[in-house]
C-alpha cells in the first residue's frame, strides 16, 4: 500500500514539474486569456459611455465576459481597485495622486477624459453669490476626495478665504441634488447629469473646472489597470485601449449619435445630453501622446506635472501623509499601450 | 501572616476593580495579547501590506496626532464626544418612546396587534436604504441622522420589553390585585421592578445595535464624528487613522455598556448579576 503511495506521489510530482517547465520555457502570456474582465466606468459623462453602449470592449474580446460596474465617484472608485474588485478604473487626478502616492497596484493608460464645464459649481440664485467670499458662512457641498471638492479648496486657498469660514460637506452627486432640491445648500461644486438637476431648481453656474484649468489647475480622468492584471494580459490591456480609442473617435466624429447614446444611458433628455457632451473634452489618442498629455514612454508628458501639484495641495490639505517626486508619478503613466494602439 | 499583612493585602485590592481580581479576565487578557502579538508580527515581518494593516506603532502615532493636532479640523476628543451625543440623544428618546411601548404592548393584546405590523414590517429593513429616505425627508441635517440611529434602537427596546412583561410570574399580579393595588400601583410596584433586569438587557443589546449604525449615519454630510472620520480616512485610503477610529469606536463601545451596567445597578439594585 505504502508502496502504491509513493509510486503515485511520485507520478504526480513527476509530472507536475514536467508542466511547470513547460511552462517555463513557452511565453505564458501567448496563451493567457482572462475569464472575465470587470470594468469601473464613473458616473459621468464621458466616451466610456459610448464604449459600453457600443459594446466596443466586448468586440475587441471575443469569448470573454465584459462585466460594467457604475462607481458614483473617485473616492468609490479608490476603495474598489483598493480591495481589487475592478480591473480596469477611472479616477480623477486628486484620487490618483492619492493611490500613487499610497502605493496602489495600478498604472495610468490613457486620458479618458478632460474636464471642462461638465463639472461646475452651482450657486443657489436667491443665496446672492457673486464671488467666492460670498460663499462666507453659507452650505457647500462636494464629494470629498474627488476633482471638484480639489478645485473648491483650491480655488479658495487662491483667493485668501478660510475654508472653515462656511460649512463645507461631503456629500455624493445623487446627495447633492436631493439636498438641493430641499434647499439644504447654498452652492455645490459637482458634474453631470446631476449637475443639471441642480441648475434646473433655483441654481445658476458660477465656476467651472474648465476656467479653473485655465488657471492652472486642470482636471481629468485617467483610466487605470491593476498591475496584477496587466502583468498577466498585456494584450488585453492594448484591446482595452483600443476599444476606449475607438469609442472616444465615435464621440469626436458622431456628436448626433453619441448624444443619443448618452441620453439613453443615463436616462436624460436629449437636448440636455448634447449640452453636458461638451462639457467634456475628450481627447483623440494620438493627441494623447503629445506632451500636454500623457506624453510618451520616453517623455513622460504634463499629466505628472498635474498629479505633482495635486499631491503637493492634498499633503498641505493632511490628506496625504508624504509627496513623492516627478519620476514617482512618471512611473505610474504607462503609455506604451497608447503607442502600440495609435501605431 | 499576622493581621496586618492581611489588612495591606486588602487595602491593595481595594484599588484593583473587582472584574480586573476574577481568572476569566486572565483569560481574556490573553486573547487580546495573542491578537497584539499576531498583529506585531505580521506587520513587522512585512507579511501584511502596510496600506492595509500599518503596524501599531504607526496607530499610535495617528492616535497621538489625532488627539492633538485633529483631524480635518476637529480633534479625537470632538470626534468621539459629537458621536456619544448623537447616539446618546437618539437612544434616550428611543427609551422613552420605546419601552412604554413595549408595556403596553406587553400588557394588552389589543395594542400588540396594532402596533406589530409597523414594527416587524421596518425592523429587518437596512439602515443604509432607510437613510436615503430619511435625508429626503428630513435633510442632511442632524435631524436624519438621530432619526436613523433612533429607529435603528427602538424594535430592540419594544421586543425585550414587551419579552420581559409577558414573562412576569402572574402570581405577583394576582397577588397585586388581590390585596387592592390600583393601576398606577401595579405598574410601576409589580410590571417595572418585576420586567426591569430583562428590559436593561433589551437596552444594552438594543444599545450594541444603535452603535452598528453609527458610521452608515455619519456618511451623509457629517463634518464631524468618530463615524465620519473613518469613512472620510477611508477615502483617502488612510487606513492607520481608520484603523485608530475602529479601535476607539470598539473601546468607546465598551465604556457605554459599563455605563449602562453601572445605570442599571443603581436603578435596579435587586438584579444580581445580568451576565457579561
Amino acid at each position: 500500500m505504502k508502496n502504491i503511495l509513493n509510486k503515485v506521489s511520485k507520478t504526480l510530482f513527476g509530472s507536475l514539474s514536467a508542466m511547470t517547465l513547460l511552462m517555463m520555457t513557452f511565453p505564458i502570456e501567448a496563451f493567457a486569456k482572462p475569464k472575465k474582465i470587470t470594468v469601473g466606468y464613473l458616473n459621468l459623462v464621458n466616451a466610456q459611455l459610448v464604449t459600453k453602449n457600443l459594446g466596443l470592449i466586448q468586440k475587441e474580446m471575443p469569448g470573454v465576459e465584459v462585466e460594467h460596474i457604475k462607481v458614483g465617484g473617485g473616492g468609490d472608485m479608490l476603495r474598489a481597485i483598493a480591495a481589487k474588485q475592478v480591473d480596469f478604473g477611472g479616477l480623477g487626478n486628486p484620487p490618483t495622486a492619492i493611490g500613487v502616492t499610497r502605493k496602489l497596484p495600478i498604472d495610468g493608460i490613457m486620458v479618458l477624459n478632460m474636464l471642462d464645464f461638465v463639472e461646475a459649481m452651482v450657486v443657489r440664485t436667491d443665496a446672492n453669490i457673486k464671488s467666492f467670499k460670498d460663499l462666507k458662512g453659507k452650505t457647500v457641498a462636494a464629494p470629498f476626495g474627488s476633482t471638484t471638492h480639489y478645485l473648491l479648496l483650491q480655488a479658495l486657498a487662491d483667493e485668501g478665504i478660510d475654508p472653515s469660514s462656511m460649512t463645507i460637506l461631503d456629500l455624493r452627486p445623487n446627495d447633492i441634488a436631493a439636498a438641493w432640491a430641499r434647499g439644504d445648500l447654498d452652492a455645490a461644486w459637482f458634474w453631470e447629469p446631476n449637475l443639471d438637476k441642480a441648475v434646473k431648481r433655483g441654481g445658476n453656474i458660477f465656476m467651472t473646472s474648465g476656467i479653473m484649468e485655465k488657471r492652472g489647475y486642470p482636471t481629468w480622468d485617467v483610466g487605470v489597470v491593476m498591475k496584477s492584471f496587466a502583468k498577466k494580459y498585456p494584450e488585453y490591456v492594448e484591446k482595452f485601449v483600443k476599444a476606449e480609442c475607438a469609442g472616444i473617435d465615435f464621440w469626436i466624429n458622431n456628436p448626433a449619435k453619441t448624444a443619443k447614446i448618452i441620453a439613453e444611458e443615463l436616462s436624460l433628455d436629449l437636448e440636455d445630453a448634447t449640452r453636458m457632451m461638451k462639457g467634456t473634452e475628450m481627447v483623440p489618442c494620438k493627441k494623447q501622446l503629445t506632451s500636454q498629455y500623457m506624453g510618451t514612454s520616453d517623455d513622460i508628458g504634463g499629466f505628472a506635472d498635474t498629479l505633482v501639484k495635486t499631491s503637493k495641495f492634498l499633503v498641505s490639505q493632511k490628506r496625504l501623509p508624504k509627496q513623492l517626486k516627478r519620476k514617482d508619478y512618471e512611473k505610474f503613466l504607462d503609455p506604451s499601450y497608447l503607442e502600440k494602439v495609435v501605431d | 501572616m499576622n493581621n496586618n499583612q492581611i489588612k495591606n493585602k486588602r487595602n491593595i485590592k481595594r484599588f484593583i476593580p473587582t472584574f480586573m481580581r476574577k481568572k476569566t479576565f486572565a483569560y481574556s487578557m490573553l486573547t487580546v495579547n495573542i491578537l497584539f502579538i499576531t498583529w506585531v508580527v505580521v506587520t513587522e515581518t512585512g507579511l501584511a501590506d502596510e496600506l492595509f494593516l500599518p503596524g501599531p506603532l504607526k496607530i499610535w502615532q495617528s492616535f497621538i496626532e489625532v488627539s492633538t493636532e485633529g483631524y480635518q479640523g476637529n480633534t479625537l476628543f470632538v470626534h468621539v464626544f459629537t458621536s456619544v451625543n448623537r447616539i446618546l440623544a437618539a437612544f434616550i428618546m428611543a427609551c422613552i418612546v420605546g419601552i412604554p411601548m413595549g408595556v403596553l404592548m406587553g400588557a394588552s393584546k389589543i395594542a400588540r396587534a396594532l402596533l406589530n405590523p409597523l414594527i416587524e414590517f421596518y425592523r429587518p429593513l437596512p439602515p443604509l436604504g432607510l437613510y436615503t429616505l430619511l435625508v429626503m425627508w428630513l435633510g442632511i441635517g442632524e435631524e436624519s441622522k438621530l432619526a436613523l440611529l433612533f429607529l435603528a434602537a427602538l424594535p430592540g427596546l419594544i421586543i425585550a420589553t414587551i419579552q420581559a412583561v409577558q414573562n412576569i410570574d402572574p402570581v405577583y399580579l394576582r397577588v397585586a390585585k388581590g390585596l387592592g393595588a390600583s393601576k398606577k400601583t401595579i405598574l410601576f410596584n409589580v410590571y417595572l421592578p418585576a420586567a426591569g433586569p430583562t428590559i436593561l438587557a433589551g437596552m444594552r443589546i438594543s444599545l450594541g445595535f444603535t452603535y452598528t449604525v453609527l458610521v452608515a449615519a455619519e456618511i451623509v454630510a457629517a463634518s464631524a464624528g468618530i463615524g465620519w472620520m473613518i469613512w472620510d480616512a477611508a477615502k483617502f485610503l488612510l487606513s492607520d487613522v481608520v484603523i485608530m477610529g475602529l479601535i476607539v469606536l470598539g473601546l468607546t463601545g465598551i465604556g457605554l455598556d459599563i455605563f449602562m451596567r453601572f445605570i442599571g445597578r443603581i436603578l435596579m439594585p435587586w438584579t444580581r448579576y445580568l451576565g457579561p
